[in-house]
């Protein structure tokens, strides 16, 4: 388990990184927390030919809100979103699944551009970034451009990345005050991927709800975006049995695979219980947060 | 013999290894680097079962850094071919090559070693090995292995089976054609790994100048290792010397003789270099030998007031593709049937195992060997029949007992248990239990819809054997004595060398606390080292739960010894009677008038100061080795109690409590001993709920990585209570009894016990582990009642 040889350049400024990337294209990975590509790496499963690691680029390294927006910088540590006064404010479901995210060692190792570039379906950042409509911005050399979580995710470990960008800002716009929101998760033990994820942000009053967003992790090729069962709650309103049809969509909705950990109807039958857990903690959230 | 009288033994004595360990400060095989050390990797078979049709070095070994590339055939002429041998009737013995010569049987099997200046270097030009493989059919699992027509492993075994056995007593068909209750299903343990904290890992380094071959490794048995490898090179056994100093847990897996330690100690040899091995943890999993890998049909039989009457059972292990030195293929499936009657009284029996041959991963034992699987077989029968009879379970164990005037009580298997504490240990875990409380919590969690449960068991396991049973049937090499150096220096201190070798057990506190009481001197002046065969008398190492009993058994014997002709220079030096003095704390006094006392330590120097200072024809010097045989060995005896919840819909099972009542006679040090149970514990909660090694049916290994190899961390554990009932054992020196395997026995019995009885009002019995969501899921499903 020691990876195959590479060349390895440890810029100090995100240009230099831009422009080694230029030279390597696809033949080069950016290392950031290294908590997925090292294993790769170590297991042989990847031979870039070299490795760019952004760890002293510092620049991407932030925290802060501007114009309504919580703009993160992508080398910003786990550690340090799970630690933020600022998140857990503004983002308390970013907040919520950073706890969630491996173990302490990964989390102050891991990234959340990493997290969110390598594309692990199962990963919590992603159904994060997918529920919050959160925005990502691509930098290549010459020009950036952004896109929303939804266009990013495109398939298993893949995203609209070109070989030339790297993620350097996240941007989440808060959801309202009056709003509730939850991370549900099963995983095997503690820290484990999930083998489902749902995460859930509600703005309702008694039974009318004003929004719904839900997503899922761990049920698909990317996380899904369960706009069928958010529907529901949102023509329906809140009622338990809005809440049981929701829940009974997300299951129809979700496309997951069996692996030695659950199969794929065990998967279907965890993501009922788990979107009918997340409306009902989003929900009793919000009213303890409007109380 | 002297009666040995406990002073230190028993006292909450601090392991003074921790310190150490605890710190960084331990010397592991990776810690060690010697001057000019090479780095050796593998190449492992990515192929379940394949003749080889060709294997070229020549590219790998042009490669950077690379020193030397060898191939199986390369090690005919440097080494013997591994023969597990044993006498055992229906055993067919296969051969175990320490590099595939021609075929391989299993995904992970080495078949070159690349010798380089590093590690990534040598990593690097296994990928330049060039191997064509004419892929055979895969031996995927015990079905298939049994099958007429199924692919042979090993040609020179004929048949896949490569042993059977039966034990009985009565008849059991007739026993149990008249019961009046039969309970009976077919049980599973899925196949498990055994994770250490240290991967294995070996250094081997011969000094030409001295001839000299000198292996580290990270094993359990540095002595069994060094006389078999004296054999495989053809050296003198004094010219090798086997050093395991630290080793970060062993379990059964680091027992056996592996390929690894073989072809190191070639290789060290041909090239006169240094070499180490260090496995990373996916050659860990797919290499250690694995364990547990059973399937048992079982049928109880009662009378209508609860009296067990007879039990029968038919055994099939899976065990892997090579039969392993020096415990052989038979040591999990023997002991499954010799164990199978359990704690209590059993007219009629008849256990039969037969051990197939599939392309995995060699077995081998794993702590408790043989007895968790059948204490879950025997438990889960138990409160079946509990159910069917309508009786309380703990009731129903309390009457089936082997009672206290029944001991000795000889099993249907021939096995003797000397005494044990069965109902004590039951009656004891109730109390804890608060038996009442929890009966009454429970009809209240379940009115509320809630799946909570309680499961027991109990178990009896043979610990400390001595040379009356070997500890696997028919082997080559005896293992029923240990031994003990004891070697007095001229200031009064004491070095304590033991042929047993821990790996983390605390040998180095609990037999300086014998040492010291046997000796009379204080537990700061004995210094214990294990693990060299330079340093050590004969002996093999630590597993089976035996150095309690063996080794502790040894230091009474050679403290005792000790003790004795110190006292005859101390009579000498105080014109007393030898038999007049004793020694306490470092001091020789008069037993009649204590204040007419001489330090140990001017004892100790007048013992080397020659034939002036000694009574008449003494030889001088204060050093003693005594060895022990502890014959039959002793029994060990606990009762577990697990309660449990079950998420209704997620299928988690939470253990809400935990308890372990147990009897390992004279406690050395509580500390340690709770410490074990716990360990052991943890381990039998990783093998009921998380541990599984999964094979595809191409026997590719699905669970190469701790992603997928689930063991327990610290979060998925509980507090467990641990209460002790104090025994001593009559047939042990010392009163000592093992105990360090204990815990894995009874948990997986209690947890799906436990659950067993969360989920009976759905109709539901376990009988498989590891107990999932995801089999629970399916359990519920298929009982109706996940509410579709």
């Amino acid at each position: 388990m020691k990876p195959p040889p590479f060349a390895y350049h440890a810029p100090t400024q995100l240009d230099e990184a831009l422009a080694l990337l230029e030279r390597y294209g696809d033949d080069a990975k950016v290392l950031a927390g290294g908590q997925s590509l090292m294993p790769l790496l170590n297991f042989r499963l990847s031979y870039p030919s070299a490795l760019i690691d952004i760890n002293r680029v510092a620049e991407l390294s932030y925290l802060r809100q501007e114009n309504d927006q919580v703009r993160i910088g992508a080398l910003t540590r786990q550690r340090t979103i799970e630690f933020s006064e600022l998140v857990r404010r503004q983002l308390p479901l970013l907040s919520e699944a950073t706890t969630l995210v491996g173990h302490l060692p990964i989390r102050t190792r891991g990234t959340i551009g990493g997290s969110l570039a390598h594309a692990d379906p199962a990963a919590e950042y992603p159904a994060v970034a997918l529920v919050l409509d959160a925005e990502l911005v691509l930098q290549r050399p010459g020009g950036q451009r952004s896109v929303s979580a939804e266009e990013f995710f495109v398939s298993y470990l893949t995203t609209v990345l070109a070989p030339n960008e790297i993620v350097t800002e996240i941007r989440f716009s808060p959801a309202p005050p009056t709003s509730g929101c939850a991370f549900e998760e099963v995983a095997r033990r503690h820290g484990d991927f999930a083998l489902v994820g749902v995460a859930g942000v509600i703005d309702a009053e008694g039974e009318q709800c004003r929004t719904a967003r839900l997503a899922a992790a761990g049920v698909g090729p990317t996380p899904i975006r369960l706009r069928t069962a958010e529907d529901i709650l949102v023509q329906e309103g809140v009622t338990e049995q809005s809440i049981q049809r929701a829940a009974a969509k997300a299951a129809e909705l979700v496309e997951p695979d069996s692996d030695i950990h659950a199969s794929a109807d065990f998967r279907r039958h965890l993501t009922e219980v788990l979107t009918r857990r997340a409306i009902q903690r989003a929900l009793e959230r919000g009213r303890e947060r409007r109380a | 013999m002297e009666e040995f009288t406990p002073k230190l033994v028993g006292a909450r004595v601090k392991r003074r290894e921790d310190q150490r360990l605890l710190t960084g400060q331990g010397a592991y095989v990776d810690d060690h680097h010697p001057p000019g050390l090479l780095h050796a990797a593998f190449l492992r078979s990515p192929y379940a079962h394949a003749r080889m049709t060709q294997l070229d070095t020549s590219a790998a070994r042009t490669r950077e850094g690379v020193v030397a590339v060898l191939t199986g055939k390369d090690l005919v002429s440097l080494v013997k071919p591994v023969r597990a041998v044993s006498k055992m009737r229906e055993y067919k013995e296969t051969s175990f090559p320490p590099l595939a010569v021609d075929k391989v049987r299993y995904v992970g099997e080495a078949l070159a070693v690349v010798i380089a200046e590093n590690r990534y270097l040598a990593e690097d030009a296994i990928e330049w090995i060039r191997v064509e493989y004419d892929p055979l059919p895969t031996v995927a699992n015990e079905r298939d292995a049994a099958q007429p027509d199924a692919p042979v492993l090993h040609d020179e075994a004929g048949s896949n089976v490569l042993l059977s056995r039966e034990f009985a007593r009565g008849d059991v068909d007739a026993a149990l054609a008249g019961a009046a209750v039969r309970v009976r299903d077919r049980f599973r343990f899925r196949r498990h790994a055994t994770v250490c904290m240290e991967n294995r890992g070996c250094l081997a380094d011969y000094r030409a100048g001295t001839g000299e071959l000198t292996l580290r490794s990270a094993t359990q048995c540095p002595g069994l290792l060094r006389d078999v490898l004296a054999d495989l090179l053809d050296m003198p056994e004094h010219y090798i010397r086997v050093v395991a100093a630290d080793v970060g847990g062993g379990f059964g897996a680091k027992s056996s003789l592996y390929p690894e330690e073989i072809v190191l100690c070639a290789v060290a040899r041909l090239l006169k270099r240094p070499v180490k091995w260090i496995s990373d943890r996916q050659e860990d999993l797919k290499t250690s030998t694995q364990a547990w890998d059973e399937i048992v049909d079982a049928e109880l039989g009662l009378q209508a007031d609860g009296t067990i009457i007879g039990l029968r059972a038919d055994v099939t292990t899976d065990i892997g593709a090579y039969s392993i030195y020096p415990w052989t293929a038979t040591v999990e499936p023997i002991q499954t049937i010799s164990f199978l009657s359990g704690p209590y009284r059993m007219p009629h029996y008849r256990g039969r195992n037969r051990g197939v041959a599939t392309c995995k991963a060699p077995m081998g034992p794993y702590r408790g060997v043989g007895r968790p699987i059948t204490t879950f077989v025997l438990e889960s029968l138990m409160d079946r029949a509990a159910r069917r009879l309508a009786l309380d379970p703990a009731e129903l164990r309390l009457k089936n007992y082997i009672r206290a005037d029944e001991f000795p009580y000889k099993t249907p298997s021939g096995l003797v248990w000397d005494q044990a504490s069965l109902t004590e240990c039951m009656q004891k875990a109730r109390d804890v239990l608060d038996s009442d409380a929890t009966a009454q919590w429970r009809v209240q969690a379940r009115a509320a819809g809630r799946w909570v449960g309680v499961g027991f068991a109990t178990y009896i396991e043979l610990t400390g054997v001595g040379s009356a049973i070997p500890v696997s049937p028919g082997m080559p090499i005896a293992t029923g004595t240990e031994a003990a150096f004891l070697r007095v220096d001229p200031a009064g201190t004491v070095i304590a060398t033991f042929s047993v070798a821990p790996q983390g057990q605390g040998h180095e506190t609990a037999l300086a606390q014998v040492v010291a009481d046997a000796l009379g001197v204080s537990f700061g002046s004995v210094r214990v080292i294990c693990g060299d065969t330079a340093l050590a008398p004969q002996g093999t190492g630590t597993y089976a739960s035996r150095s309690a009993v063996l080794a502790g058994g040894a230091a009474i014997r050679a403290g005792q010894a000790l003790k004795e002709k110190a006292l005859k220079i101390a009579g000498h030096m105080m014109e007393s009677n030898p038999a007049d003095l004793d020694i306490r704390d470092g001091q020789v006094f008069l037993r009649d008038k204590p204040e007419r006392r001489l330090p140990f330590r001017d004892v100790a120097k007048t013992a080397y100061a020659g034939l002036r200072r000694l009574p008449k024809d003494m030889e001088p010097g204060l050093e003693v080795t005594r060895f022990y045989d502890p014959f039959f060995g002793t029994a060990s005896s606990a009762t577990h109690a697990a309660v449990v919840e079950v998420d209704t819909e997620t299928y988690a099972v939470t253990i809400k409590r935990y308890i372990v009542v147990e009897d390992c006679g004279r406690i050395i040090n509580p500390l340690i001993v709770d410490g074990q149970v716990r360990g052991g514990v943890a381990q039998g909660i990783g093998a009921a709920l998380y541990e599984e090694v999964v094979y595809d049916d191409e026997g590719q290994l699905l669970t190469g990585s701790l992603m997928d190899y689930l063991v327990p961390t610290a979060s998925e554990l509980l507090p467990i209570e641990v209460h002790h009932i104090e025994t001593p054992s009559p047939t042990t020196l010392g009163g000592f009894r093992g105990m360090g395997e204990g815990g894995t026995i009874g948990a997986p019995a209690a947890i799906a016990n436990a659950v067993s009885d969360a989920l009976a009002h759905l109709g539901i019995e376990i009988n498989e582990i590891p107990m999932t969501p995801e089999k629970l899921f399916r359990l519920v499903r298929a009982a109706g009642a996940d509410g579709r």
